[in-house]
């Protein structure tokens, strides 16, 4: 379990050190805070990168180089373990990526800078942490953490509502942690208390599918009723329909960069939950409920698509369009095959690139016109003619709308389609349900393009600048990468699919 | 048997220490009546004795179990260790009196007074093995806990709060006596060793007047705990009593109370028996039914000392639920629960104290924006209403996780899942002041008083555990776990 590196363990605490170093470089000084903050994402990205250079293609599982296990509460058997395998590794990349890019959209925010960039940093070591543990305690004290940095960043720097949104978003997600807090008590019971018995990868496997409980005289199946339990913890986080109420609000009350973490990488938390912990550990129960995830991520698909066509305001909209993507990634994950699977994990990074675009240009927009109002609510229009002046930021726009609605060549288009590919013959009609779904995709987005970019220029419109080069720099990466992946997708199936064969195979035995 | 007296008296070093404290206390107070120099004495005096039985009991923990003065009284680690809660728990009442305007200067020294003698009862009660010591603990606990009510005698509502936690006290005092006469009346001894060893050999008549009298018997106890329905009285005494005081009642006998009905239940009903299963079926009941009471209620208040008192209610049942489990895990669990219930309670109690005593109420809205005003103090808030409401990687949490833990392992998962809601419903009252300090702008440019470099940095440094407890709570579930109660 020892390994030599502790390149994951600079991976996780790098970004508490700048938190550290955030705290204390005096107020005052707010650009010396920015840059630090920028430096200290840098250093982690880049380390993530060179993990992804040493990674090893060819092992399924956890990469023994990487690991690293020390003894924290020896009572519980409670270890610190990270490690890194093929589903977390481009999770892991598309966090140090997005947090980095994210410092640089959040440049201009005034409001107690160094509260928001400590904060934005505590926030991706806990992100971080939570793609890295294999320690089930571990895992948890990250997911709940996470919170913490989360309620402020939307309660302070957030839009009007932000409040409500805020407190919303926190309760949600502390009740599905509790249940899933009951699980992983009970997991550590059932698994005799052991040495292993917080560790992820020793609980996985289908150690439990023939355990019973009895409460009130009649027995329950004990991987079933725990199923359920991690099930909601981790579908409040997609958000899988019905529990995806608090997201429209966090999405629109939070500052433009929290948006885009929230979409981007806390998203992917709750599917990477289902990879990391549900499915390995309760492998039958898992296929068990096959068919409610589908339905769930088709009713997550369609229902998403209609709710995003309803509206007028363009994050709600693009909010909206997260929940119908997520349904995507479930789809994937309920079909149990290799190509949904590795289709579920590349929507899950695609998703988050895509996506990310479009907040951040929401954003761009939203610091220029300060209304995000696609039509008022008296009528009239909140934007009109865009392209024609701020012709950059459209073709920006273009792409990353494209690339959101799967349009082929662009990285959308690789993901679904394998997901449509690893679940039709398992359910046929979910398939062509979805199917409508997509097309529902194209209508809102280009309705909403077309409304926002084409047309007269309205009056407020006309004093709008370009996208500064500030903009462009962080822009950038992120078009690369959906075109890139889009044409050439190996880079990032590589290193999943020895991992996501793995867990199918397992799946594949009950 | 004169000898065996004084070799007992040995044992019973950290109790006489607190009693001679008391004593002096009321030397100098009547030494130096109207005098203001009596004051520093008096809070040196009170900070000593409290030190020393601090360090004996630290220093006894490792000891093995005994029972002195014939056998009715039980020194063991579970004891000491609740003892050193309850020390730690007046030394901080007590400070806290100091620095607060909430009792009258020339009262303060009363409240030392008073809060040492509370103590003994509270130690008695912890240590006691038979009924007649029980019940005389207890009363020490509560004559003095009614006077300390009444502290701020020129207000209605202190006057109110006393008033009302006589009357109650006495009742239940009453009905506990009842019950406990049944008891003898069964069983024909107060001493509960010897009660273990007839209790699985009941027959069923027995049994069956026992289960009424025992659940009378648990009336008085359950008050004390303010858990429901005995609890009524809990939010009118806090919200009357002056802040310190009220920190006080939060944490002694409350402790004091987990930690006898802990030592009956391990002691008495830790076996198959009809009595003892209904004894644990009534507890778990009732611990449900205070942290859900205790949490709902706590939502709609405007008061934030009385938010604490009803999640202090809410507290209670959790830690109920480490008595429920019966086990060695479940003790374990418990004391560790309230260490860290200790510290989170001191450091909310404190700060409410000074905002109560620069704007003279303590309701919600003078909480508003004191982030930009006080970071430290606020973020110490910030911390421990998180902490209380369990999320990691703070104490709380820690402290809720032991506890799941040891309901889990009886495989009581409805339970479990009662008190994870109930932490859901406590994390919404908490974030309530939390959102005020942080998100809204303060009202006032008033800026709090009393708040000096000192005051912050104790504030600070009892957030610290708050927050290490979270992270490296080896060493303290170690010895919470080496703290096992003596059974005979």
């Amino acid at each position: 379990m020892h390994g030599s590196s502790h390149l994951l363990n600079w991976i996780l605490w790098m970004p508490f050190i700048g938190v550290l170093g955030n705290l204390i470089i005096p107020s005052k000084k707010a650009n010396a805070i920015r840059w630090w903050s920028l430096i200290n994402t840098a250093i982690t990205f880049i380390l993530t990168l060179v993990l992804y250079k040493q990674f090893d293609t060819s092992v399924a599982g956890m990469q023994e180089a990487f690991n690293f296990s020390i003894p924290w509460i020896k009572q519980f058997n409670i270890f610190y373990t990270v490690g890194v395998d093929g589903i977390s590794l481009p999770m892991i990349l598309l966090t140090g990526l997005l947090f980095f890019i994210c410092i640089l959209s959040s440049w201009t925010v005034e409001k107690s800078v160094k509260g928001y960039f400590a904060l934005f940093l505590f926030l991706q070591g806990s992100v971080m942490g939570v793609f890295l543990s294999l320690d089930f305690f571990l895992f948890y004290v990250f997911w709940e953490v996470m919170l913490i940095p989360m309620f402020f960043l939307i309660g302070i720097w957030g839009g009007e509502n932000r409040e409500y949104a805020a407190v919303k978003f926190f309760l949600y997600t502390f009740f599905g942690s509790i249940l899933m807090l009951v699980g992983m008590v009970a997991l550590y019971y059932a698994k005799g208390k052991g040495v292993d018995a917080f560790n992820i990868l020793a609980l996985s496997g289908g150690h439990f599918t023939d355990l019973k409980l009895s409460m009130f005289g009649t027995e329950f199946s004990f991987s079933k009723l725990f199923f359920v339990f991690m099930f909601i913890g981790f579908a409040i986080k997609v958000p899988v329909f019905p529990f995806h109420t608090w997201l429209p609000h966090a999405h629109v009350q939070a500052p433009t960069a929290v948006s885009v973490i929230l979409a981007g990488v806390l998203l992917k938390m709750g599917t990477y939950g289902f990879l990391r912990i549900a499915y390995p550990i309760f492998p039958a129960a898992s296929v068990h409920f096959a068919d409610c995830i589908a339905w769930l991520g088709l009713i997550n698909v369609i229902y998403g698509a209609f709710c995003a066509m309803a509206q007028t305001d363009v994050k709600k909209l693009v909010a909206y369009s997260s929940v119908s993507h997520m349904g995507f990634v479930m789809l994937g994950l309920a079909a149990m095959t290799i190509q949904g699977m590795n289709g579920a994990v590349l929507q899950m990074f695609n998703h988050g690139t895509s996506t990310a675009m479009m907040f951040l240009l929401i954003g761009i927009l939203y610091e220029r016109s300060h209304h995000r109002w696609i039509v008022r609510p008296d009528g009239s229009k909140g934007f009109g003619g865009l392209y024609t002046q701020l012709p950059k930021f459209s073709i920006v726009f273009i792409i990353a709308m494209f690339a959101s609605m799967g349009l082929p060549g662009l990285s959308g288009f690789i993901s679904e389609a394998l997901i449509f590919l690893g679940i039709y013959e398992k359910y046929t009609t979910i398939t062509v349900l979805a199917l409508l779904g997509l097309l529902l995709g194209a209508a809102y987005l280009l309705w909403m393009f077309k409304r926002m970019f084409f047309g007269d220029v309205i009056e407020e419109c006309k004093s709008y600048t370009d996208m500064n080069k500030r903009e462009i720099a962080y822009m950038l990466p992120l078009c690369v990468a959906v075109i890139v992946f889009g044409i050439y997708p190996s880079p990032i199936l590589n290193i999943m699919k020895a991992s996501v064969g793995k867990l199918v195979t397992l799946l594949g035995t009950y | 048997m004169g000898l065996n007296y004084l070799v007992s008296l040995g044992h019973y070093v950290p109790e006489l220490i607190v009693c001679i404290t008391m004593f002096s206390l009321i030397l100098i107070e009547a030494a130096h009546d109207k005098d203001a120099t009596s004051k520093p004495l008096i809070g040196l005096t009170s900070f000593i004795g409290l030190i020393s039985a601090f360090v004996i009991l630290v220093l006894n923990l490792s000891k093995p179990g005994l029972s002195i003065f014939t056998n009715s009284i039980v020194i063991d680690s579970f004891g000491t260790f609740a003892k050193i809660i309850m020390v730690l728990g007046t030394l901080g009442a007590i400070y806290i009196a100091e620095q607060s305007s909430d009792i009258y200067q020339k009262l303060k020294s009363e409240f030392s007074i008073m809060a040492m003698g509370v103590l003994v009862g509270g130690m008695l009660l912890t240590s006691a093995n038979n009924m007649l010591l029980l019940y005389i603990g207890l009363e020490t606990l509560s004559i003095l806990s009614y006077v300390m009510a009444t502290l701020k005698k020129n207000n209605e509502r202190s006057g109110e709060a006393g008033l009302k936690y006589s009357l109650y006290g006495g009742i239940s005092a009453g009905i506990m006596l009842f019950g406990m006469s049944h008891v003898f009346g069964v069983l024909g001894t107060i001493n509960f060793s010897e009660m273990a060893t007839m209790i699985p050999n009941l027959t069923s008549d027995q049994m069956l007047i026992l289960i009424p009298s025992f659940l009378l018997f648990f009336v008085g106890l359950g008050y004390k705990i303010a858990c429901v329905p005995f609890h009524m009285w809990s939010p009118d005494v806090y919200e009357g009593s002056p802040i310190p005081v009220t920190a006080f009642f939060a944490i002694v006998p409350k402790i004091a109370g987990m930690a006898v009905i802990a030592r009956l239940t391990m002691l008495l009903f830790n076996n198959d028996s009809l009595l003892s299963v209904s004894w644990i079926g009534a507890l778990s009941v009732m611990a449900a039914l205070t942290m859900t009471v205790g949490n709902i209620s706590a939502i709609g208040q405007r008061s934030v000392k009385r938010m604490l008192a009803y999640s202090s209610i809410g507290h209670a049942g959790v830690m109920l639920l480490g008595i429920v489990v019966v086990s060695e895990i479940g003790l374990r669990s418990l004391l560790f629960y309230a260490f860290t219930y200790l510290f989170m309670t001191l450091v909310a109690f404190y700060i409410v104290s000074f905002v109560n005593d620069t704007y003279g109420n303590d309701h919600f809205d003078r909480f508003s924006g004191l982030i930009y005003k006080h970071p430290i103090m606020t973020i110490s808030m910030i911390i421990v209403m998180f902490s209380l409401a369990g999320i990691p990687p703070l104490s709380g949490f820690v402290a809720k996780f032991n506890i799941f833990s040891a309901v889990v392992a009886k495989k009581y998962y409805v339970l479990a899942i009662i008190a994870g809601i109930n932490s859901v419903i406590s994390l919404y009252y908490y974030m309530k002041i939390i959102r005020l300090m942080v998100f809204k702008t303060s009202e006032s440019e008033n800026m709090i008083l009393g708040l000096t470099l000192r005051n912050q940095l104790i504030i600070g440094a009892l957030t610290v555990p708050v927050v290490t407890l979270g992270v490296f709570w080896e060493k303290i579930i170690g010895v919470a776990e080496q703290a096992t109660l003596l059974i005979q």
